[in-house]
This record gives C-alpha cells, structure tokens and sequence, in this order.
C-alpha cells in the first residue's frame, strides 16, 4: 500500500517534471493550425519538414553556430586558463597563495550587473562589442572563478610525492603540469568542460548587452527575436525551441554522472 | 644550511602560471567592477562624463521603482530556497530507500535545470496562457474552473507564478545533491534510529536533517545567490510587469542602462553599485549565521 502510493508520488512529479518538455516536443512536430484545434493532442501526422525549414528560414543556422563558436572557444582557453591556476594554487605554496585564491574565487557571488555595464563600455571602447571574441572574452571571464573552484579541489588531492619523484626525473613546471597533473585531473576537466559548456550554451544576459546585431546573435537571443517575431505561431516557435534543447539533452544523455557531479560539486561538502 | 631544489620556490613558473588567469581577473571582472564603482558618481554619456557626487545615490534612495524591484528580489530570494530545499529533500528521502529505476527518476527530475532560463520562460508563458495554458487547462478539467487565473498578467499573483517556475526547475537539482548527501551517511545511525522505533517525523527532523546540515545550508545559500541574479526567466516571461509586479533589480538596472533613451550610465552604476554592497552584505551575513549556529551545536 505504501510502495504504491511512493510510486504514485514518484510518477506525478516525473509527470511535473518532464511533462511541460514532451508537450513541446509533441508540438514541435504539429502545424500551428492542428495545435490551435487542440493543444494536447499527440501528433497525426509528423511534420518533421518544419525543423529544416526553422532552420533555414529563420536564421538558426547562423544562430547555432554563432552559439558553437563562441561556446567551444570559450570552453578552450578557460579549461587551460582555469587549469593552469588551479595547478599553481594547489601545488606551490607562497604567502598569498590563499589571498590570491580568494580574490578569484570571490568573484563565484559577484551579482553580473556589477560588470556588465563597464563591460558594454570596455567592448565599445575597443571594438570589440557587437562581436563574438568579445563574447567569448567575457564569458571566459564568467566562468573562471568556478573551473578555478572545482580544478584546484582536485588538483589539491594529487599527492605531491608524484611532483617530486617527477622533478628528480628532469621534469620541468610546465611538463610537470603538461604530463602529470593534467592526464590525472582529467575526469575533472571533463567535468568543467562539460558543465561550462552547458552553461553558456544556455547564457543570456551578457549576449543580450554585449549583441544586437542579427548576424551574431546566439542561439538564446535567437529564440527570443524568433518568438518576438511569430508570436502568433506557436508550433513554430515549438520546433526552434526544440533545436535548442536537443543540443543539451545529447549531451547529458552521454554525460549525465559527470554533469550531474559537476553541477553539485561545492554543493556537498 | 643547505637547501634543496624542492624547498625553493619557482616563483618564475607560479608567475607564469597565474598571468593568464589574473589578466583576464584584472581586465574583464576587477576592473568592470572599479569602474562601475567611479560610474556611479558620475552622469556617464556616450560623449562626456560629469561628476555628480552622491546625487545618484540621493536620487536612488526616492527611487520608488528600486525599491519595489528590491522587495520582490528579496521575497524571491527568501521563498525559493526554503521551498526547492524542502521539496528536494522530500523527493530524496523518496528515493533513498533505493526505490527501483532510482536512477531513471533521478535522470528525469534533474533535466529542467540544464535548460535555459530562456526555454523554460516561454514553455511557461505557454503553460500559464489563459485561453489553453496547461495551468489552467488541469484546473477546468478538474473542475475547479473558478480558480482559472491570468497567472502572469495579474499584478497579484505574477510574482508568485514566476516563483513557482524556479521551483519547478530546481527542486530536482536539490534532490540529487541531497540524494548524495544521504547515501554519503554511515547507514548504521538512520539503522539505529529505525530500532529504536521512532517516527517517521522524528527520524528526519532529529536525525538526518542535522546530519546533513552543511548540504543543506550550503543548497539555500547557493539558491539564495542564484536568485539574487534573476533576470533571463522574467525578461523572458513579463519584462517586469505587470505594473512592477514582477520587477527585479537586475531587469530594472537593464532597463535604466539600455532601454531608457536617457542614455546615462550613472544612475544604472549606482543601482549596480548598492546592489552589489546588499548582495555581499546578505551572502556574508548567512554564511555567518550558518557558521555560529554550527559552532553552537556540534
């Protein structure tokens, strides 16, 4: 009696959880005129001809690969930027080794609004707004005090024995960092590869200030010109968001332990 | 007396290390933030700046529409936490009894957080549509259609609707790091305490809420900044309307810094610049007050 009520429980929340994503799934496949007829219906006839023509007409392709330039970029130099202090923290010690450490890390609260309208100004400044270096640039930033957060954990648990014995074979730093550190951090880069990927995949309020023109929109402010335009349309607008979301739902179909480590990492202590 | 090479530090290679790093620090994070700091006691236009002294920081102590953006920030960001937690924590002690396709449900509860605030907005403004939203659609089907609701174009309950779509989105992220907390526990004191035969309430508030008090603290916290931040999912949804109802400090500082055609960067500084001071001050004073309460107790 009560396994069943727990698993009644258990399928109304999954119901809550993922319902409002099958019913735009649903849509995405059905015309605007047999979604108006009835929104609930599970599709007749599979219109799959309206994915190419969202991304043909409506500039998704431009959208999307503005979003993977700027995403896959980023993602780039923050793991290696990120990996290399995370490194020097947790193997060197100096004075104001945990001084510098919490300026970096501090910055994890910092509410965006703080920079972003110096940001508008500096990328102005420089030619640089309205741009996807720019972006990128910005987003490396975003995203370093977390990638320093969760690599230095990690890399703090190496024991240093491994450095030393290292060091007496002739390795330098930057080898020592190159082809001990990193091959043994790997399932954590994989980890802050993965959830910053996510992460800015899904960003919006810096491409928002940082972008107005169409052609170097991402694919967040893609979708949101794309509903401004069709309001009215609604099975459209369903397809569009569908290509966002299957990006993301591959890459936690393959990835879901890492991703989910990721995003609880500092959440447990 | 003699050192050795692995005593020395190679402050070459440190430098090296940390230049990268504390350059993009520097540029893009430190410096936006001195200069949204000397913005905020200037008139800032695209050609001059003016000094104005404190008259943005008296301006905005009258700015009515700031401080309504401030209260609803602060309800959001005092009601999310308590509810996401409170549901996570229900939903992980569900499972904790190793229910099986455990790991199906944990799959399937965690996905909204991975979607972007910008998504699940307009999933929403559906869901919540008057004429065929889900919302209201369940309620005419169950037949309560007294209770159909406008629930974002009605002032009274806007806000709370957009609360709600937060907490649909991350209950399920507070499950799978409870979840983790849980199973991370010794398995023979949650044993101990079923032998002793004590209720179930009991069990969870004596027992394995204070055992898993960092977790939890921790998760408010970390729900608490996130709200603190909102602005994608309500610009998304109802651009801070209507009538301010559903305004927060970061939709108002956008509108102020890019939609005004007053073009001053100043005031929207000195938004940024107090909110920033009130940020800071709420994250360490409940960081604090975490901290003494466990000294207290353990």
């Amino acid at each position: 009696m009560g396994r069943i009520l727990l698993f009644a429980v258990l399928g109304l929340f999954t119901a809550f959880a993922a319902g409002p994503f099958l019913w735009v799934a649903t849509m995405s496949v059905r015309t605007t005129t047999e979604i108006s007829l009835d929104h609930y219906a599970w599709p007749e006839k599979w219109h799959w001809d309206k994915f190419p023509a969202a991304w043909f007409n409506s500039n998704y392709n431009v959208y999307f690969e503005n979003s993977l330039l700027v995403v896959l970029s980023a993602v780039a130099v923050l793991t290696v930027v990120g990996a290399m202090a995370a490194h020097c923290f947790a193997r060197y010690r100096w004075r104001t080794n945990r001084l510098l450490y919490f300026v970096i890390f501090s910055a994890i609260i910092f509410p965006p609004q703080i920079t972003i309208i110096s940001l508008f100004q500096i990328l102005v400044q420089y030619g640089l707004y309205n741009s996807l270096v720019g972006l990128s640039l910005v987003y490396i930033a975003v995203q370093l005090p977390l990638t320093v957060y969760i690599l230095e954990s990690f890399f703090a648990r190496i024991p240093s024995d491994l450095f030393d014995a290292a060091r007496i074979d002739g390795y330098s730093e930057w080898q020592i960092f190159w082809k001990v550190s990193l091959p043994i951090a790997l399932p954590a880069l994989a980890t802050t590869v993965i959830l910053n990927t996510i992460l800015l995949w899904n960003e919006f309020l810096y491409a928002v200030v940082l972008i107005t023109d169409d052609a170097k929109r991402t694919l967040p402010l893609g979708i949101q010109r794309f509903m401004g335009d069709q309001l009215e349309d609604v099975g459209m607008i369903a397809t569009g968001l569908m290509i966002a979301i299957v990006p993301v739902v591959l890459i936690y179909a393959f990835f879901s332990e890492k991703l989910i480590q990721g995003m609880t990492a500092g959440a447990v202590k | 007396m003699i050192r050795t090479g692995v005593d020395r530090q190679p402050w070459g290679a440190i430098l090296a290390f940390l230049l990268p790093a504390f350059t993009v620090y520097t540029a893009l994070t430190a410096y936006p933030v001195l200069r949204t700091f000397w913005n905020s006691f200037h008139k800032v236009l695209p050609r001059n700046e003016e000094y104005l002294g404190l008259a943005n920081y008296a301006a905005l102590v009258q700015d009515e529409i700031f401080w309504r953006a401030v209260r609803n920030t602060f309800t959001w960001a005092c009601i999310s936490p308590l509810a996401e937690v409170s549901i996570g924590l229900l939903l992980a002690l569900a499972l904790y009894a190793r229910v099986p396709g455990m790991r199906f449900f944990r799959v399937a509860w965690f996905t909204p957080v991975l979607m972007s605030y910008v998504v699940v907005g307009i999933i929403w403004v559906w869901i919540y549509n008057y004429d065929w939203g889900a919302a209201n659609a369940l309620l005419r089907w169950l037949g309560l259609g007294s209770l159909v609701q406008a629930w974002i174009g009605d002032p009274k309950i806007a806000l709370p609707s957009l609360v709600f779509i937060t907490t649909w989105m991350w209950s399920g992220f507070n499950m799978v790091v409870l979840l983790a907390a849980l199973h991370s526990l010794p398995s023979e004191v949650i044993e101990a305490a079923e032998l002793d035969n004590c209720g179930w309430g009991a069990k969870l508030w004596h027992i394995i809420v204070p055992l898993i008090k960092p977790t939890l603290l921790n998760l408010l916290v970390l729900s608490f900044i996130g709200k603190m931040k909102i602005f994608d999912l309500v610009w998304i949804t109802t651009k801070g309307g209507p009538l301010w109802s559903t305004e927060t400090v970061s939709t108002y500082l956008y509108k102020r810094a890019f939609e005004w055609t007053s073009f001053d960067l100043g005031y929207p500084s000195t938004i940024a610049t107090v909110w920033f001071v009130i940020v800071l001050a709420a994250v360490l004073a409940l960081t604090w007050l975490f901290r003494t309460r466990d000294r207290l107790e353990y």
